[in-house]
């Protein structure tokens, strides 16, 4: 430290305290490193991806494996496959409701087990982790017993003839994710700063209230996590859905699994290339809207969706 | 239903497996007459062997007699096994415009599912050697060959095997062998024998020996040149085996069932225990410059057969009776040769196969070769055997 | 409430029925799920390991203890599961912490965008991202080709090596590391943060003793929800291992589907729960204790 710099008022005796630039140039490497580790990991995350576009291009006849040189031709399969349209749409019809279904469960049970006694609380975390650690391939087989049983009950018992299809599929996938979003938004909810809640029911504030203008918005970022891991984890299931799955109801995952035995094709490289061009042009698309939005309120370096609706 | 009535009814149907297939089965009818009747009138031609008796009761289905074919066909199977010039065509000819095409990844698969009590199927292709079991659980529907006259055409050698022996719930779809593929610059030798085969993967095609992934197909390699039946459940036989296992663990490069020919065209393999798939495919620049082919060894190995199953409570048991009487036509079934590369039971379709195909040794074997062919048989109950592949599994790559 | 009673009572009896309705609606929909789809299979499948191969494979009923036994004697799989799945658990960890803690705290605006991307890749199909992986990680124009030049090894390879399955581990499952990760930490409140540095404490110190605890939740989370799915896990293990890698997953594969033996997956999945499940238990106590989780509720 200089003579000529002033004693700052951060000058006690505490312990661990270091000097001013030494301190500035150990933050400095740890917010690059930070930031690297970030752009890396993304870089990680991306390379088969971008593989995976590439090869949508691949002028193989046959497996994806192997470079032939640049063609457009697979998407031109690909967007005239019925089979792979009925495959999409089914995986769609079956992971919105699924994760639509899971967030509000999973968030209303987090906000339950809030007000239950600790038997019962205990009790559920029990059954969230079992869930989590029964194998896959163990709960579709079970699952599958299990229904095929009850639609036998079913139909003895009221004559109606319950089929497997979407909805199988479906009850069985919101076990797993249900247990995933009452996770993220319990953990969420432990130990977040109830004085607000508490400021807020001093004020005579109603419950619905409170919840809805305090506490939804501090949970809203575990919400929506668990919203987006549902819907992803519905769509890119394969284990269970194979076995709960019925005729016209094989999703995605289920036609390219079975590609593998006669060889994986660039038609497939051709429609998750277009399902990402398609998500990535939404955000992107999303991004513009909110930034052109703040602009014209004029705010302020606005654009974050959450912001925005905490600061409503 | 009284309470007392339903858990009574439950308790029986738990204890007994095969009352509940039968059980459900035949709730399965119920709702497949409801749906028939809802079909009739969906504007379908009748099918060209219409006047049909119903077939005998099996297990528990009863296909409703001939009658309009429904405009819907559900199939369960491989991906990619069905020609979709043959589907459309079919699709045109009577009427089924919703042709459901579902596809499972093995046999092991499929088997599952039905054994969980899945349904909604009506017509499957499982490999043979599993249609026994299939029948025993009431999976499967009798079939009145009557409706299949087709079914004539197919030779006489793939008619009353073992799994089927009296021609009443399958049809033959195709069949192959099981043996070794190389790569002839990468070898010592172009390998004849599962002799030839163990030695070189351990010593020239040390860690460039890829095995598929299938208990049933390994297994014939060590029985087979031991000189043991391959479906052989004998401790002592099954034991030696294990040895033969073991020697080879360390050199094994991988156990892959879908990638092995992408590995042994790129070089990262040298020989495989598989099947001829690949032939037609990864590996089709090299076999046509002799770098690449196929043995069928010389002491023997399985042929397996894949057939055509009606189930238990098909749904559209019409529109299956014409697919399966469709599919045996002598231009059809050759053009699922064409599409398949697979070998067809059915000599009348040899006519429309391509002549370079049906020239082809792996894909045909000569007649002299198929004596020395042994069919599989279901041997995934054997603990022994499951123990020593699991055993074989853990061991390799050392 | 009449004008006599004092304003420090409490609820009233309708009240406290109101208040006991609404938590029982709040859990019923998750309870009722876990009912019928986990505690029912479960049942099942507990049943089940006490039954008999049925002669076609499936389950038969019966009273034997033959399948638990047997598990016993077959402990290889769930050792080296034990291993890859600490392994990849630990990867997940040094990878996510840092990029959950950058985003919950670093990336401001750009929250929302970064966690979505993160999310994105999920959305191909995991087997064409795991045949990418065979490509990148490749003998020839790929990685090991690379490396392998590098280093004037001609059969270095990465495929097939447990090496390999850890990187698809890692790769597959860090989103479930990540995200509750970045929950928890993204309502940090940056004020203590400050509040710490103006008292003066080194980086190292704050991190230790503000950050990480308030990330302790999402942290246990995040590697439970990592750790248990890898011990299952099966596809992997056959692809980028080459079949080399004997897992957990890819035993109870060969029980259930190679062997159609039911009764014995079932009961070496009865293992695996009983045993993960104690696990667990042991892990949210160790972390818990001493930790004064005051559950008041927010609504």
């Amino acid at each position: 430290m200089t003579p000529a710099t002033p004693p700052r008022a951060r000058d006690t005796q505490l312990p661990g305290r270091r000097e001013g630039r030494a301190a500035d140039r150990w933050a400095g490497l740890v917010e690059g490193w930070l930031k690297g580790h970030t752009y890396l990991v993304y870089a990680f995350l991306y390379l088969p991806i971008i593989i995976v576009v590439v090869f949508a291009f691949n002028d193989t006849n046959r497996r994806v494996t192997t470079w032939d040189g640049a063609s457009t031709k697979w998407f031109g399969v690909a967007l005239a496959d019925g089979v792979v349209h009925k495959a999409l749409f089914n995986s769609f019809v079956v992971a919105l409701p699924n994760a639509i279904l899971a967030t509000t469960f999973g968030t209303m049970a987090a906000l339950g087990l809030q007000r239950v006694g600790r038997k019962m609380r205990t009790t559920f975390d029990a059954l969230t982790y079992t869930s989590i650690i029964v194998p896959e391939i163990v709960i579709a087989l079970s699952t599958l017993v299990l229904f095929a049983t009850a639609f036998g009950v079913i139909e003895a018992v009221f004559g109606i003839k319950l089929n497997f299809g979407h909805m199988t599929i479906i009850i069985a996938h919101v076990l797993f994710n249900t247990s995933l979003v009452l996770l993220l938004v319990r953990a969420r909810l432990s130990g977040m700063d109830r004085t607000l809640v508490e400021a807020s029911s001093d004020l005579f504030a109603t419950p619905w209230r409170t919840f809805r203008q305090i506490t939804f918005p501090m949970l809203l970022p575990a919400i929506v996590a668990g919203f987006l891991l549902a819907f992803t984890f519905s769509f890119d299931d394969y284990v269970i859905t194979t076995f709960v799955s019925g005729p016209g109801s094989s999703t995605l995952p289920l036609f390219i699994f079975g590609q593998i035995k006669r060889g994986v094709t660039p038609e497939t490289n051709a429609v998750a290339t277009m399902i990402l061009a398609f998500t990535l042009g939404m955000l992107l698309i999303g991004q513009l809207v909110l930034i052109w939005q703040s602009r014209r309120q004029g705010r302020k370096g606005g654009g974050d969706m959450a912001s925005i609706i905490a600061e409503r | 239903m009284a309470e007392r009535d339903l858990s009574e009814y439950l308790a029986r149907i738990s204890r007994s497996k095969v009352n509940r297939r039968s059980f459900l089965a035949t709730a399965g009818l119920l709702g497949g007459s409801a749906a028939l009747a809802a079909c009739t009138n969906g504007g379908a031609t009748t099918a060209p062997t219409g006047g049909a008796t119903a077939a005998p009761t099996n297990g528990g289905a009863t296909p409703p007699p001939a009658g309009d074919i429904e405009s819907e066909l559900f199939v369960y199977n491989w991906s990619d096994y069905i020609s979709p010039t043959n589907m459309d065509a079919f699709k045109e000819e009577f009427g089924v415009t919703n042709f459901v095409y579902d596809t499972f990844a093995n046999n092991e698969e499929l088997l599952a599912k039905l054994q969980g009590g899945a349904s909604g199927y009506d017509i499957a292709c499982p490999t043979a050697e599993y249609v026994p079991a299939m029948v025993e659980e009431g999976f499967l529907t009798k079939l009145d060959m009557s409706r299949i006259p087709n079914y004539g055409l197919i030779n006489d050698t793939f008619k009353g095997q073992w799994w089927d022996p009296n021609n009443e719930y399958l049809i033959p779809k195709d069949y192959g062998t099981t043996g070794v593929l190389w790569r002839k610059s990468l070898l010592p030798k172009v390998p004849e024998s599962w002799q030839d085969f163990y030695d070189m993967v351990r010593n020239e095609a040390s860690g460039k020996t890829v095995f598929v992934d299938s208990m049933g197909d390994v297994f014939v390699f060590p029985l087979k040149m031991l000189g043991y039946s391959l479906n052989s459940n004998e401790q002592s036989e099954l034991e030696e085996a294990r040895q033969i296992l073991l020697d080879c663990a360390p050199h094994i490069l991988a156990l892959d069932s879908d990638t092995y020919g992408d590995k042994l065209a790129s070089g990262e393999s040298s020989i495989c225990l598989g099947w001829t798939g690949p032939l037609g495919q990864e590996l089709g620049d090299l076999v046509s410059a002799g770098d690449a082919g196929y043995t069928v060894p010389t002491e023997g190995t399985l042929y397996w057969m894949d057939a055509w199953v009606m189930l238990a409570d098909a749904p559209h048991p019409n529109a299956s009776y014409a697919w399966l009487d469709f599919i045996q036509r002598p231009e059809v079934q050759g053009e699922e040769t064409n599409y398949n590369l697979y070998a067809t039971p059915n000599d009348a379709a040899k006519a429309f196969v391509d002549p370079e195909i049906l020239a082809n040794e792996a894909i045909f074997p000569p007649d002299d070769v198929i004596a020395d062919l042994e069919g599989a048989e279901d041997t995934s109950g054997n603990n022994q055997r499951i123990d020593i592949w699991e055993e074989f599994k853990s061991k390799i790559g050392g | 409430m009449t004008p006599t009673r004092p304003i420090a009572a409490g609820p009233s009896r309708a009240a406290r029925f109101r208040s006991a309705l609404l938590t029982t609606a709040l859990i019923a929909p998750a309870g009722l799920w876990y009912l019928f789809l986990l505690i029912a299979p479960l049942a099942i499948v507990f049943i089940f390991s006490f039954g008999v191969r049925a002669r076609n494979g499936g389950y038969e009923p019966a009273f034997v203890l033959d399948n638990y036994v047997r598990a016993l004697e077959r402990p290889d799989p769930f050792i080296t599961s034990l291993v890859m799945a600490s392994a990849g658990a630990i990867g997940c960890l040094l990878v996510g912490l840092p990029l959950a803690y950058y985003i919950a705290t670093r990336a401001g605006s750009r929250k929302s965008l970064l966690i979505l991307l993160l999310v994105v890749p999920f959305w191909t199909s995991f087997l064409i991202r795991t045949y990418s992986w065979m490509i990148i990680l490749g003998p020839d124009n790929g990685l090991a080709g690379w490396i392998g030049g590098f280093l004037g090894d001609e059969q270095f390879r990465i495929l097939g090596t447990p090496f390999a399955v850890l990187i698809g581990l890692v790769y597959g499952y860090l989103p479930l590391m990540v995200f509750p990760l970045y929950v928890t930490l993204e309502r940090m409140d940056r004020t203590l943060i400050e509040a710490s540095k103006d008292l003066g404490a080194a980086r190292w110190a704050t991190f230790r003793q503000v950050t990480l605890p308030i990330a302790l939740p999402g942290l246990v989370t995040g590697t439970i929800l990592v750790f248990i799915p890898m011990m299952g896990e099966y596809v992997i293990p056959q692809i980028l291992g080459y079949g080399r890698t004997y897992l957990m997953g890819n035993a109870l594969v060969t029980d259930f589907l190679e062997a159609r033996n039911w009764p014995s997956g079932s009961a070496r999945a009865m293992g695996l729960i009983l045993i993960m499940f104690i696990t667990v238990s042991f892990y949210l106590w160790f972390v818990n204790r001493g930790r004064k989780v005051r559950e008041v509720s927010v609504l």
